[in-house]
């Protein structure tokens, strides 16, 4: 005997496809989306990209300086975050840390970090100490923290607790617990999100001298600003290259420690 | 052509792997429509290459094959297919999409007879759905059909293989050490299964075996292969322990009796 | 016994050169760039005192002239993952080194590149091409979404089991079939949580946007901040982290369970 065809969970495909379209109509209508606007503006699009090229490569040697500083930023900021958020993360991992209340409060100022943009941190600094590389760091540093943190304490809580019980048991401390049992096994992945950290930070250093805090995107906001579309280019193929780098050394040294 | 229906040649036909080694070399063999064979060999004799040179999954590098008296070897694309769609094919590890219900893995069997646009948004014909069906009737399992494939055991899951080969209404089956992943009760199982659908459908049927007490149990006729090479043809009925060893190449040991497994 | 602690001994002192290079590039940055002990002793105070301009927040302004630009950011982000799903699916399955040797090459360079742009500086280039506006922000948005969706779908693809795709192409059905009906099958859960996943990211991503002009909430604090109207950028900040976080919560938990069914 054939059994009946299972009949489907009619009201949640229904109520799931409607909020999608309805999703989709108010997005859609709210942003002004407009395939015939796109192409009609496409000869426009045209024309800046002719503006564009050739890349100016005369203002190559002009980069230099703002591109070191973009990257001391990056540096700054994923060594700061990175030392910060070992704590933040071995507090927010279930298995480890001291107490729920402790838990509890960690994982929700994790939670709050996360939901913050780089830019945003970017600007809050460039207020708080001014403009310049100075509030580009401290904001990249608050942003690895969240990077970090978030992945790395979902590693700890997955490591065998064999170990760590083990130093508990013949008498060390939390952290010697922490610093003989727990972390070794988690180390490797520390090290790998650190390194995506990094490259998260010197993909978002290009672009905070767009709200004032330093490095190679303030220049690219003057030239916007005077439509030196030429110069423009230039600064988005030195990001392009030096993103397209890192992330290949990256994987490099990820590839070595695997 | 009817009596062409489910007939397999290979006239000369021989495989080399890049890198040299053969998989088949100098085989001339027929086997007529309604058949059930047994392919025996060691690991690596060439077993699973000579299954699936029938179905053009593995190239030949010379000679020829030809099914229903048409040539394999020349075929590409729409033409393949057009051949594939009457060779159904039982693999070791079942190949079922393990995500899907068991109805939709028997259609799969059905592909290549509903047109694309129609299988594109799972529009099956009813036609179509009741072969599927009535395939999963055949192998005693209807009432599975629209269970995830994932939640079956292993020999309920070479069934709905078995099924999605049979949904094919083809002229051959190529069954691939269709036991080898099972226990030996769900081997007996399957293997009668196998037989029967033979019987009662008269599809030709090819079965790769390791054991070589299933090999004489559910056989008609055995063919061994060493090395690529066809070394034994015969019956069943009349293979000796003698043909085993030289088939094998050495003293057969309780390894490949499907019995001393069991112990 | 003494070879795995020389072997040790060894790795010790790989991790203690890491160390060494990145305390010494480190300190180099903090130099280069004028961040002097003095500068890092005056930041709590600064800090706080920042702090204390934004509170309380200005919520009626909130209310009015916060929640429709946050409103706007999600609707950015919306059709900018509907563009980067709906272009990435077939990339991604080209792009899988398993079922399409040929082209992978040429899907990964494309995703490769898309991936290096930030998003910012995408919009920087359709603000020109379609105005100010949302608009620009989503197609910046959509393009970047593509570059990554792309990446992360192929690897989904290349990690399936290949078994049903010959079985497929046995029983006579061609590559699309298998690919309708082997891989998308085993693919579709997983890559719809990264769909999920990515929308998440996506509304980080068009909340800046509004800095260059492409919409959204970003803008709004780059104003309240620089007119130093903190209370209103105080307002800005607690509606941002508010609905991002129950977002996140609801679309976290609809892809544990897409995953898990």
């Amino acid at each position: 005997m054939i059994p009946q065809r299972p009949s489907r969970n009619w009201p949640l495909i229904i109520v799931t496809a409607s909020f999608l379209l309805a999703m989709t109509w108010w997005s859609g209508n709210g942003i002004g989306f407009s395939v015939v606007e796109f192409l009609c503006n496409i000869s426009g699009g045209g024309r800046l990209l002719a503006e564009s090229w050739p890349p100016d490569f005369s203002y190559l040697p002009r980069l230099a300086d703002p591109f070191m500083e973009t990257l001391n930023i990056a540096i700054i900021g994923t060594v700061i975050g990175g030392i910060l958020s070992v704590p933040v993360a071995v507090l927010a991992a279930r298995n480890l840390t001291l107490g729920r209340v402790i838990w509890f409060t960690d994982r929700n100022f994790m939670n709050v970090l996360r939901t913050l943009p780089d830019l945003f941190w970017a600007m809050l600094f460039a207020t708080a100490v001014g403009f310049g590389p100075v509030a580009g760091a401290l904001a990249l540093s608050v942003f690895t923290i969240a990077v970090i943190s978030k992945l790395w304490s979902e590693s700890l809580e997955s490591i065998d607790m064999g170990l760590p019980e083990a130093v508990r048991a013949v008498g060390g401390t939390w952290l010697e617990m922490l610093k003989f049992g727990a972390i070794p096994q988690a180390m490797q992945h520390y090290v790998s999100y650190a390194l995506y950290a990094f490259e998260l930070n010197v993909r978002a250093s290009m672009v905070l001298g767009l709200v004032g805090a330093g490095g190679i995107g303030m220049i690219l906001e003057t030239q916007r600003a005077n439509f030196e579309y030429e110069r423009v280019a230039m600064i988005v193929l030195v990001v392009l290259v030096a993103v397209l780098i890192i992330e290949e050394i990256s994987e490099a040294i990820r590839k070595q420690l695997a | 052509m009817s009596d062409q229906r489910g007939r397999i040649r290979f006239i000369d036909a021989g495989v080399t792997y890049p890198g040299g080694t053969v998989g088949m070399k100098d085989m001339n063999l027929e086997i007529e429509p309604g058949e059930f064979v047994v392919i025996v060999g060691s690991s690596g004799a060439g077993k699973s290459t000579l299954l699936r040179a029938v179905n053009g999954l593995n190239r030949l590098t010379s000679g020829s094959v030809e099914v229903d008296g048409e040539t394999v070897s020349q075929r590409e694309g729409r033409e393949l297919r057009a051949l594939r769609k009457r060779v159904g094919m039982i693999f070791q590890d079942f190949r079922l999409v393990k995500r899907l219900s068991v109805i939709n893995n028997v259609l799969i069997g059905r592909l290549a007879h509903v047109p694309g646009w129609r299988t594109m948004f799972n529009l099956w014909p009813q036609h179509d759905r009741d072969i599927a069906i009535r395939a999963l009737e055949r192998v005693g399992i209807p009432e599975k059909a629209w269970v995830r494939a994932s939640t079956l055991s292993g020999g309920q899951q070479q069934r709905v293989g078995i099924a999605r080969a049979l949904a094919q209404e083809p002229a051959i089956i190529l069954a691939d050490e269709p036991v080898a992943s099972l226990d030996p009760v769900t081997t007996h199982q399957i293997m009668r299964d196998l037989v029967r659908i033979n019987r009662e459908l008269g599809i030709t049927t090819l079965v790769n075996l390791h054991f070589l007490d299933l090999a004489r149990e559910y056989g008609k006729r055995i063919i061994g292969l060493k090395h690529g090479e066809l070394v034994y043809d015969g019956s069943a009925k009349t293979v000796t322990d003698e043909d085993f060893r030289d088939i094998y190449g050495r003293e057969f040991t309780e390894d490949d009796l499907l019995e001393e497994q069991q112990e | 016994m003494s070879g795995s602690a020389i072997q040790n001994q060894n790795r010790i002192g790989g991790a203690t050169w890491a160390t060494f290079i990145i305390a010494a590039l480190f300190l180099w940055s903090m130099w280069a760039i004028g961040f002097s002990p003095e500068r890092l002793g005056k930041l709590p105070a600064q800090m706080a005192e920042v702090l204390g301009f934004f509170y309380p927040a200005d919520m009626a302004y909130g209310w009015d002239k916060v929640l429709p630009s946050i409103a706007e950011s999600i609707q950015i982000a919306w059709i900018g993952t509907i563009i980067g799903a709906v272009f990435s699916l077939p990339l991604a399955l080209l792009g899988a080194r398993s079922l399409f040797p040929k082209f992978a090459r040429v899907v990964k360079l494309i995703s490769a590149t898309t991936r290096a742009f930030p998003e910012i500086l995408l919009a920087i280039y359709f603000v020109p091409i379609v105005g100010l506006g949302a608009f620009a922000g989503a197609l910046a948005i959509g393009i970047s979404s593509i570059g990554m969706l792309t990446k992360l779908g192929s690897e989904v693809v290349d990690s399936i089991d290949f078994g049903p795709v010959e079985a497929v192409e046995a029983a006579g059905g061609s590559r699309v079939m298998a690919l309708r009906f082997a891989v998308l099958p085993q693919v579709l859960p997983e890559i719809i949580a990264h769909w999920l996943f990515r929308f998440e990211l996506n509304i980080r991503a068009s909340a800046v946007l509004g800095v260059v002009g492409a919409g959204g909430v970003g803008g709004v604090l780059l104003n309240t901040l620089r007119y130093r109207h903190f209370d209103k950028a105080a307002a800005v900040l607690v509606l941002t982290i508010g609905i991002v976080l129950v977002i996140d919560m609801v679309s976290g938990e609809i892809r544990r369970r897409i995953i898990r069914g």
